[in-house]
């Protein structure tokens, strides 16, 4: 069935990519029934957990073409297709032909080559044909963010992001012909028993963790995502960074790694979950600060896959389930509810015309689909329950608590884990408090924020399916929990059948009683509330009559306090004229956070490199008779080496 | 039919005797500058006229004005179900729902920030930063304090980590646990609910704009968390695994009295802190429930 389901998957995705250019809805058609056969074929994989193994006639670069279809894959295969689905619907409102004649086309090809392309990826079990597809897909991304290339900093953010990826295609080329040399075959699988080829995990943690932006390799990430078409934002911060995680959770569970690894992993995945969302609480621009945001949810995810390497280590089995199982479950929530906030931003950025939230406010009255949508997001990335967002960092925190209780050395990493866990839960409450207070409460600060207007159908209803299934995972998780379980089983095939005791269910009630009474009891306050008479009045401010929108809290304020305490990294810049004399003219005051590691580590080091490179150019400068002195110097260099080292 | 009973009483016990806590303090505080102070039952009284009056709303406000303050009180009382008290256990008790109690007042937290934001008042605005902002030590606090009693009982789940005796922490344990009480509940010294200066309030200042019924149900939400906090402590400090129920039954609610008039004599006899002194006094009761961690892992952990 799953051969049917690829085939119907792979037709629509070719149609597609041959009708972007001409016909926009047979393109849409494509892309939904290539979307729909991803999602079946994942669905299958997961349900029965039959592993789908498939060898062609076929042959690409001397390689037969082999597909294997298992749990990891398919898990994220389906978080892919829902967004790649979802996504290519809020395209055609979002980035029609008339408002972008010159990009919307090729928008469109770029789009369902990348699709693809992450498909293959996925599902490919050739180390050849794996790089192949992943630079394909790497350029069809580059292309995608740079749809809007008019705009330099559009331009900057990708060349960026080119750059950034291709040091991470080095990583991964030197790792798959290594391992190809080792092992003699480009064919990939479990090799467990191969002790030689743990060192060069150390080769796919760089190459994985840049695609996955991590800290301190995240420096591409906020850029490109912020500038990128918010459809393209969408599914780069919800699919292509998890690809990165898909290739650290498939070859940390095919290949023997270092002992150290786990502790490796997990402390960086701590720290891009807490630096990620102080430098969110930092940010001014909506899709910046989201994109911040995923360094975090790529950290959260990180824990729970270092954690389970270190149970590895350590030989038990019930934490490390528990915790890879919380990182493989926020995969799909952080896809889901990321995805999810970024189609609202490009609701509100196609509706206002700008990011800047010190220009928003008060967009509830005008974009209420978008408002109450956004929020669900937020409490979903707040991790709050009953929604999705909660379960996983649940399951995440077990495995933490459950590590320490084991009193072994894993104890020593859960600790400080599980509390900068909570640390970064709350700062990230912090922070979206702040976002949908600032964009949609309150009065408009801007004449674009005032005359908003709420998006169309197409907008809305991508966004209301990745909403549902974000209230789906949290009001449910029992229905989830066993696909995750079997992915964590492919992961590591000794722990089959260990015992994992979750109240999964107790929660799922719990949240599902939650929920009703929640609505419930808003509902009856707001009829109470009603009857005894509603008067509308003007904001209390301490009895200033003429309160303007300029008065109101701005996203900066909001974080000072936080920001404050982490600016010994986020190292924000002021430009500040304060007012002097006794009737001042004029004051100004502005602050905005760099991207530190970037301005303070790469582009130094960057500037070194080109100032040796400078300095090396002279030697290059076309005279022949220097060349012979070149030559000359050579020679005589080798032969007192032959002549001093001879004996040996 | 014996759960919906037990669901029921639940209820009745936490509902009803929570605005009992508030009360209590203020006549302790009266009692201490020798003032007659207002009658314990003034919470009642207030919350039933609160519940009969109309609303006056915000021009600016959403519907989600009204919803927060009731999300919140439904998040708190949730909490408080699944919080066991003494004998009776708790209403829904599983492995890992004291993470469900802490983010569950996180989701209270979110609602009632929300709220706030929803006026564009610059001073809730400050109010629901400094809320969100000192949530994050306090956060880290109850997550170190949680961590101790869950190594030395060897459980994460809430009837067995507050059932046995108290370990060896207990001193250190109960401080920082008072002292997260104290900044969660917005008492003196980290805030003081009698303020008439919107400038340096944070829990009164955000909710400057509500009125009528959503100002009972955010009063009558944040008594519920008090009293939440007060069996918290209690139950986590006092050795109470030997006696029988009734013992510990009235353990606890002497337990409870006391931390209460604890607060009263703190609010009378201390003077709230400058803004930028309450991260220190923060990360204090961090440290002291990250020491007793480590007592209760050194010491008797099983």
């Amino acid at each position: 069935m799953i051969e049917i389901l690829f085939t119907i998957s792979g037709a629509g995705m070719l149609v597609s990519i041959l009708a972007g250019a001409r016909a926009p809805k047979l393109w849409l058609a494509g892309v939904l029934v290539g979307a729909m056969g991803g999602f079946g074929a994942a669905v299958a994989a997961l349900v029965t957990g039959v592993v789908w193994d498939w060898q062609g006639a076929l042959t690409l670069g001397g390689e037969a073409v082999h597909l294997r279809l298992d749990a990891v894959s398919a898990l994220f295969l389906a978080l892919l297709s829902v967004v790649g689905g979802a996504g290519a619907v809020y395209e055609r409102e979002y980035w029609t032909e008339i408002a972008h004649p010159r990009s919307a086309r090729s928008g469109r090809v770029w789009w369902s080559l990348l699709l693809l392309c992450l498909g293959l990826v996925l599902v490919t079990t050739n180390g050849l044909h794996f790089l192949i597809a992943w630079e394909l897909f790497t350029v069809s991304a580059y292309f995608l963010v740079t749809l809007d290339r008019e705009r330099r900093e559009v331009r900057a953010a990708g060349w960026l992001y080119l750059a950034a990826s291709h040091v991470a295609a080095l990583c991964l080329f030197a790792f798959f012909t290594l391992l190809a040399v080792r092992t003699g075959s480009w064919e990939l699988g479990g090799m467990r028993d191969h002790a030689e080829l743990a060192p060069l995990f150390w080769l796919a943690l760089v190459g994985f963790g840049l695609k996955a932006g991590l800290f301190p390799l995240h420096i591409w990430l906020p850029s490109a995502h912020s500038n990128a078409p918010s459809h393209v934002s969408a599914i780069l911060s919800g699919v292509t960074i998890k690809i990165g995680i898909y290739g650290l959770v498939r070859f940390s569970g095919w290949l023997p790694v270092p002992p150290e690894a786990g502790w490796v992993v997990a402390f960086l995945g701590v720290t891009s979950a807490v630096l990620g969302v102080a430098f969110a609480l930092g940010q001014h621009d909506l899709k910046r600060l989201l994109a911040y945001h995923s360094v975090e949810n790529i950290g959260i995810i990180l824990i729970g896959l270092g954690f389970a390497l270190v149970a590895v280590g350590q030989g038990n089995a019930t934490w490390g389930r528990l915790a890879l199982a919380g990182g493989l479950l926020h995969v799909w929530n952080h896809g889901l509810f990321k995805a999810l906030l970024f189609f609202s931003a490009g609701s509100v950025l196609h509706a206002t015309g700008t990011r800047e939230m010190s220009r928003l406010g008060g967009l509830w009255r005008v974009m209420p689909w978008t408002a109450s949508l956004f929020a669900l997001g937020a409490v979903a990335i707040s991790g709050l329950p009953p929604l999705n967002g909660f379960v996983s960092e649940w399951l995440v925190f077990l495995g933490l608590f459950d590590a320490t209780l084991a009193h072994g050395p894993s104890a020593w990493a859960a600790i400080p884990a599980a509390i900068l866990l909570g640390i970064t839960g709350a700062l990230a409450l912090a922070c979206f408090v702040k976002v949908c207070g600032v964009v949609f409460l309150g009065a408009p600060r801007s004449h674009a924020a005032a005359h908003a207007h709420e998006s169309g159908p197409a907008m809305r209803g991508a966004m209301i399916v990745l909403g549902a299934a974000c209230v789906a995972i949290g009001l449910a998780p029992v229905v989830f929990w066993p696909a995750v379980l079997r992915a964590v089983d492919v992961w590591n095939p000794v722990w089959v059948g260990a015992q994992t005791p979750v109240a999964l269910s107790s929660l799922g009630v719990f949240h599902v009683a939650l929920a009703v009474l929640a609505f419930l009891a808003a509902s009856w306050l707001w009829r109470r509330a009603g009857r005894g008479g509603l008067t509308r009045a003007l904001t209390w401010d301490c009895g200033y009559v003429f309160p303007t929108p300029r008065m109101q809290y701005t996203a900066g304020s909001f974080a000072g306090i936080i920001t404050e305490w982490f600016a010994w990294i986020l190292r924000p810049v002021r430009h500040e004229h304060r007012p002097t004399e006794t009737l001042p003219v004029s004051a100004r005051f502005s602050e905005h956070t760099p991207e530190t590691v970037l301005e303070y580590a790469v582009e130094p080091a960057g500037g070194v490199v080109m100032q040796l490179s400078q300095a090396a150019r002279r030697l290059q400068h076309g005279r022949v008779q220097a060349y012979l002195l070149y030559l000359l110097i050579g020679l005589a260099a080798l032969a007192v080496v032959v002549l001093l080292g001879g004996d040996k | 039919m014996t759960l919906i009973l037990d669901l029921i009483l639940r209820l009745a016990v936490w509902l009803l005797l929570a605005p009992l806590l508030p009360g209590i303090i203020n006549k302790v505080k009266a009692w201490v500058a020798c003032r007659r102070g207002p009658p314990v039952l003034q919470l009642y009284y207030d919350l039933a006229k609160l519940w009969r009056k109309g609303v006056v709303l915000s021009t600016l406000a959403s519907p989600g004005f009204i919803a927060g303050p009731a999300v919140a009180w439904v998040a708190l009382t949730g909490a408080a179900m699944l919080m066991p008290l003494g004998p009776a256990g708790s209403a829904l008790s599983f492995r890992g729902d004291v993470l469900l109690l802490i983010y569950l007042l996180a989701l209270a937290r979110f609602c009632t920030a929300w709220a706030a934001m929803e006026t564009g008042s610059a001073f809730e605005g400050m109010g629901a930063a400094r809320e969100v902002s000192y949530a994050v030590l306090a956060e880290a606090a109850i997550i170190a304090a949680v961590l101790s009693l869950s190594v030395q009982t060897g459980s994460v789940s809430l009837v067995t980590m507050l059932s046995p005796s108290a370990g060896a922490g207990a001193v250190l344990l109960a401080a920082g646990l008072f002292t997260v009480l104290l900044a969660e509940n917005c008492r003196v010294p980290f805030d003081d609910p009698n303020t008439h200066l919107e400038l340096t309030m944070i829990h009164e200042v955000m909710v400057l704009d509500h009125s009528g019924p959503p100002l009972a149900a955010i009063l009558h939400g944040a008594s519920v968390k008090l009293l939440l906090f007060a069996v918290l402590l209690v139950q986590a400090v006092l050795p109470m695994g030997e006696l029988p129920p009734l013992g510990v039954a009235g353990a606890l609610a002497a337990g409870v009295l006391v931390v209460t008039v604890g607060v009263g004599l703190v609010e009378s006899l201390l003077a709230r802190l400058a803004f930028r002194r309450v991260p220190l006094l923060l990360t204090t009761a961090f440290l002291l429930c990250l020491f007793a961690l480590l007592v209760a892992w050194k010491g008797g952990a099983k």
